[in-house]
């Protein structure tokens, strides 16, 4: 096992240096850089630039350099824990994003439990009441949720929100809590909003939770040991939870390598249409002005999590089930 | 005539009040009282100027009281820098006449155009209290302006005169001379811009930065501190006036940034030693600070119709007009019209400079740049897209400005489908395909492709009309969608026949502002940017213009740069301003453009209407926005 594990970490390091090249490669695709964006913007609202000015800022920026020794000089810098600077920001990538995170962290966890608490007795109903009234109405629900585009939801629930509740729109709290030291008014203002976004990202992922669990928990009830378990006279829900419904649950541990990146990272489009202060909209738009070393930054950091998630469910299946063997060499 | 008189009356009683040293008439702000009498901060009588700027509020505009905060909605953390331009204390700055005066500055003497000599307000401080004086402009010529290290490329541009750089002297604490060899007929205009041109930096707080006067080792842990490769970075960073992202860097404005970012929220809170008292002796600015919420910019409209902001025009477009109004039903705002100050809110740019030599041939021809002018029904445009709300214009200056002539505006804005097709057949486009469409001399059917950066559905719409009445002249048009930095770089490159995008930034001049809009002097002028960029140049990059029509535009403006007298300015703008109607250099479509404003309403002293654009107005900058109040229950 501990061999295995070994593997794993060794061959991760030439995954995540293709990885980082690639991020760089795509971010420097399109045409110009930062300072171009930065000049089209300021130019299209009439405002003046001062080319002096810009070409300081082309040297101090390192853009006038080769664009190898850019990657280089990014690539030693994350080894050393330096995220590089953003030039949208005119601070360190850390400062930018770490304010971000605790609150991009809160709502991932309590969109994720909420789709669990949905998606769970659903899946499970439907599974047991195969073909009913009750499976098809409350799937149909999901694939509602699923199929409705989530910026529209979010712009209705914003609207109504406020006309109805008078809550301010958009955003994760009232302007004035902004900044403001944590109170029991800020946490209220907090809750007061954080159930549009949960909501809308939540109802998006139920449906395909429902199907999975659905789908995973019957082909275990067909199996011989339920019907053992039945005939020995065991209680209907005992028996659900204590065996078909555990050994279903294989998919919900491989989904560890997708959950923790969606945790950090929010769901992007959702963020931007409510303008939640989660990372989701600093990610696009450092990507629109070619903010490079933050998007470069922010996207290695999600491709590590994504690569250790992996690693993590992995090893979490392996343990859990006995049947996962550990790849061809480690079991010889 | 009346209001003049009082205008006068007023000020000759309140003259000697404000210079003589009886200062009993001010008011302690409210807001500051109780750190004045904990011993914080001075009483205002020692936070102001013993020259004190006293501002006069007459007519519609009315002294108020000072308190309360203002809200406002911005799209990115960049942009709190528009309340530096919002808050527009300037050197000398523009009045809603667009006449300069003094600001900063309690005057202000010029010679020739060349020299000129600047008087500081006698106890001017800045907002941390030091003293305002000619050292911190010393500083800016000697220690940033021409430090090799700082400033690479040597000063602004709008400093070096024909390659000659100015003379700076300090007569004393209060006076600033600058002279230069020939006139300069920039600077002024530099020093009320928007965006102006600082010569002027807190060296008091600055030196701690700067190498000539810090030790190595305090520049190094520095360095370290900010993450920064030199000290020269370190500076620049710490000293950046324009985009208030330092709370440590004092300001002259009325409203100073108090909150670091990163931030979804910026507090800008009022300058205690501001510069400006109203005629009752209160300290401007009334509103005692100014909250900045960031929000994406797609959400501000719908947050201003949710009445989260007091003072918003920024984000908002023509077509969320609807929208606010039906919103000012249920919360407590106004929405105003006010209007675009461009020379045509959209126009055409024919590429002179595109590489394909066919199209070349034919933009370069008057008549056919006419031609396409008189195929563009404006009036359908105007009842389709606007509603009849704007202009049909030429890209050219505005009714409101002194320069304007109707013909600058009316010459080929007609819809004359004749005319058109005639000048056409007069350029040998007289054979056509099976469409209609004209055929050029090489056989290739007449298809001009116009570039638009694909920023607003409105540009396509208007595109289309446009297709439709070229159509019935035979020539097809097709839109080709970008993003911006793609639609400048084929533009750039020739690569674009043509292109579409707001016409002139100032469309409300005086002569005194300068003409180069009007002729290739930078290369982000659509109509001719390799011409411009060799004027930009000096020659080392682009292409030397060749038309002779063009060739006269750049030599005005020239004349323009060196002309003694008003008079000759005048003359020049008025022959560069008929060259450009003759030659239609770029086929204006409209302007007079509405933008609706939104303002709270306690929130008093905002104009009815007014001009909203940055240039020359700095938006709300030119009408004072520290003079803006608000109601007792607000406050």
């Amino acid at each position: 096992m501990l061999k295995y594990i070994l593997r794993r970490i060794v061959t991760m390091i030439p995954t995540l240096l293709v990885i980082s090249m690639l991020v760089f490669v795509i971010i420097q695709l399109p045409p110009g850089d930062y300072l171009e964006s930065h000049i089209a913007e300021l130019q299209s609202q009439g405002e003046s630039v001062d080319e002096q000015k810009i070409q300081f800022l082309r040297e101090e920026y390192g853009l006038d350099k080769p664009v190898v020794q850019q990657y280089l000089y990014w690539v030693a810098g994350m080894l050393q824990g330096d995220f590089g600077y953003s030039f949208e920001y005119d601070l360190p990538v850390t400062e930018v994003v770490g304010d971000r995170l605790f609150l991009t962290i809160i709502i991932s966890i309590a969109t994720i439990l909420f789709t669990w608490m949905i998606a769970f007795p659903i899946g499970i109903y439907s599974a047991t009441h195969q073909y009913s009234w009750g499976d098809y109405g409350l799937s149909m629900l999901g694939f509602l949720g699923l199929a409705t585009p989530n910026f529209l939801l979010a712009l209705i629930m914003l609207y109504l929100a406020n006309v109805y509740f008078g809550t301010s729109i958009g955003g994760l709290m009232d302007p004035e809590y902004i900044g403001a030291p944590w109170s029991f008014d800020k946490l209220l203002s907090i809750l007061e909003h954080l159930w549009i976004p949960v909501v809308v990202i939540g109802t998006s992922g139920t449906a395909g939770m429902i199907r999975r669990l659905r789908a995973n928990l019957l082909d275990e009830l067909q199996k011989q040991y339920v019907t053992t378990g039945r005939a020995k006279g065991l209680p209907p829900g005992r028996l659900l939870f204590k065996y078909p419904l555990r050994v279903a649950l294989n998919f919900f541990v491989a989904d560890v390598g997708n959950l923790l990146p969606a945790v950090i990272s929010g769901a992007e489009i959702v963020a931007v249409v409510m303008s939640l202060p989660t990372t989701g909209p600093i990610l696009l738009s450092s990507l629109q002005s070619q903010d490079m070393y933050l998007a470069g930054s922010f996207l290695m950091f999600l491709a590590l999590l994504t690569v250790v998630g992996v690693l993590v469910s992995d090893i979490a299946l392996a343990l859990l089930d006995p049947r996962i063997r550990l790849g061809g060499a480690a079991s010889k | 005539m009346k209001r003049l008189l009082t205008r006068l009356l007023l000020m000759l009683t309140l003259a000697p009040v404000a210079s003589s040293q009886a200062m009993d008439w001010l008011r302690e702000t409210p807001m500051l009282q109780q750190r004045v009498d904990a011993g914080e901060l001075p009483a205002i009588q020692e936070r102001i100027p013993q020259d004190v700027r006293v501002v006069n509020l007459l007519g519609d505009q009315v002294p108020g009281e000072q308190g309360g905060q203002m809200r406002l909605l911005m799209g990115k953390q960049k942009d709190i820098r528009q309340l530096v331009i919002y808050g527009y204390a300037r050197l000398v700055g523009y009045t809603p006449d667009l006449e300069l005066k003094a600001d900063i500055l309690k005057s202000y003497e010029v010679v020739d155009n060349r020299v000129f000599t600047l008087h500081l307000r006698k106890g001017h401080k800045w907002s941390d209290g030091h003293p305002f004086t000619s050292e911190d402009f010393r500083y800016y010529w000697e220690d940033i302006a021409t430090n090799p290290e700082l400033s690479k490329g040597g000063p602004s541009r709008h400093l070096v005169i024909d390659g000659q750089m100015p003379n700076v002297e300090y007569p004393d604490a209060y006076t600033v001379r600058y002279s230069w060899p020939s006139p300069n007929p920039y600077f002024l205009t530099a020093l009320a811009g928007p965006a102006p041109l600082y010569i002027y930096k807190p060296a008091h707080y600055l030196r701690q930065f700067h190498a000539r006067y810090q030790s190595a080792e305090v520049l190094d842990e520095m360095m370290k501190k900010y993450a920064k490769r030199n000290w020269m970075s370190v500076h620049f960073n710490r000293d950046r006036p324009y985009k208030a992202t330092n709370p440590d860097l004092p300001t002259l404005q009325p409203w100073m940034n108090t909150t670091y970012p990163p931030s979804d929220r910026f507090i800008f809170e009022r300058n205690p030693y501001y510069h400006r008292i109203d005629q009752n002796g209160r300290q401007l600015p009334y509103i005692d600070s100014v909250a900045i919420n960031i929000a994406s910019s797609k959400l501000v409209p719908a947050k201003t119709g949710a009445d989260e902001s007091d003072l918003q025009g920024r984000y908002l477009r023509m077509d969320n007009y609807t929208f606010l109004k039906t919103g000012a039903k249920r919360s407590n705002y106004d929405v105003r019209l006010w209007k675009a100050a461009k020379g045509a809110h959209l126009a055409l740019f024919p590429n002179l400079n595109t590489s394909d030599p066919v199209y070349r041939e034919l933009l370069h021809d008057v008549r056919f740049r006419r031609a396409l002018s008189l195929a563009i029904h404006r009036y359908e445009i105007n009842q389709v897209v606007y509603f009849k709300l704007v202009q049909e214009s030429n890209n050219t200056v505005l009714t409101e400005s002194p320069l304007y002539k109707p013909e600058y505006k009316n010459d080929g804005i007609e819809f004359d489908l004749e005319h058109a097709n005639r000048l056409l057949d007069e350029l040998g486009l007289t054979r056509r395909d099976d469409r209609g469409v004209r055929l050029m001399v090489d056989g290739r059917p007449l298809e001009i492709l116009v570039q638009t950066a694909g920023e607003s559905t409105e540009q396509t719409d208007v595109l289309e009309l446009i297709h439709d009445s070229w159509m019935q002249a035979g020539i097809k048009l097709y839109t080709i969608p970008s993003t911006r930095e793609v639609f400048r770089n084929r533009i750039f490159s020739g690569d674009a026949i043509m292109s579409i995008w707001s016409g002139l930034e100032n469309g409300i001049p005086t002569a005194d502002y300068s003409p180069m809009d009007l002729a290739p002097t930078s290369k982000y002028q659509y109509q001719w940017p390799k011409w411009g960029s060799y004027y930009e140049s000096s020659g080392k990059s682009g292409e030397a213009p060749e038309l002779p029509a063009v060739r006269e535009l750049v030599a005005l403006n020239d004349q323009w740069t060196h002309a003694g007298t008003h008079q000759e300015r005048v003359d020049i703008w008025h022959r560069m301003l008929d060259i450009n109607r003759e030659q239609m250099f770029t086929i204006g479509i409209v302007n007079h453009v509405p933008h609706p404003v939104v303002v709270n309403n306690y929130l008093q002293n905002v104009p009815v209407t007014g001009f909203y654009d940055i240039i020359p107005g700095a938006y709300f900058g030119i009408y004072k926005p520290d003079t803006f109040w608000f109601e007792a229950a607000r406050r």
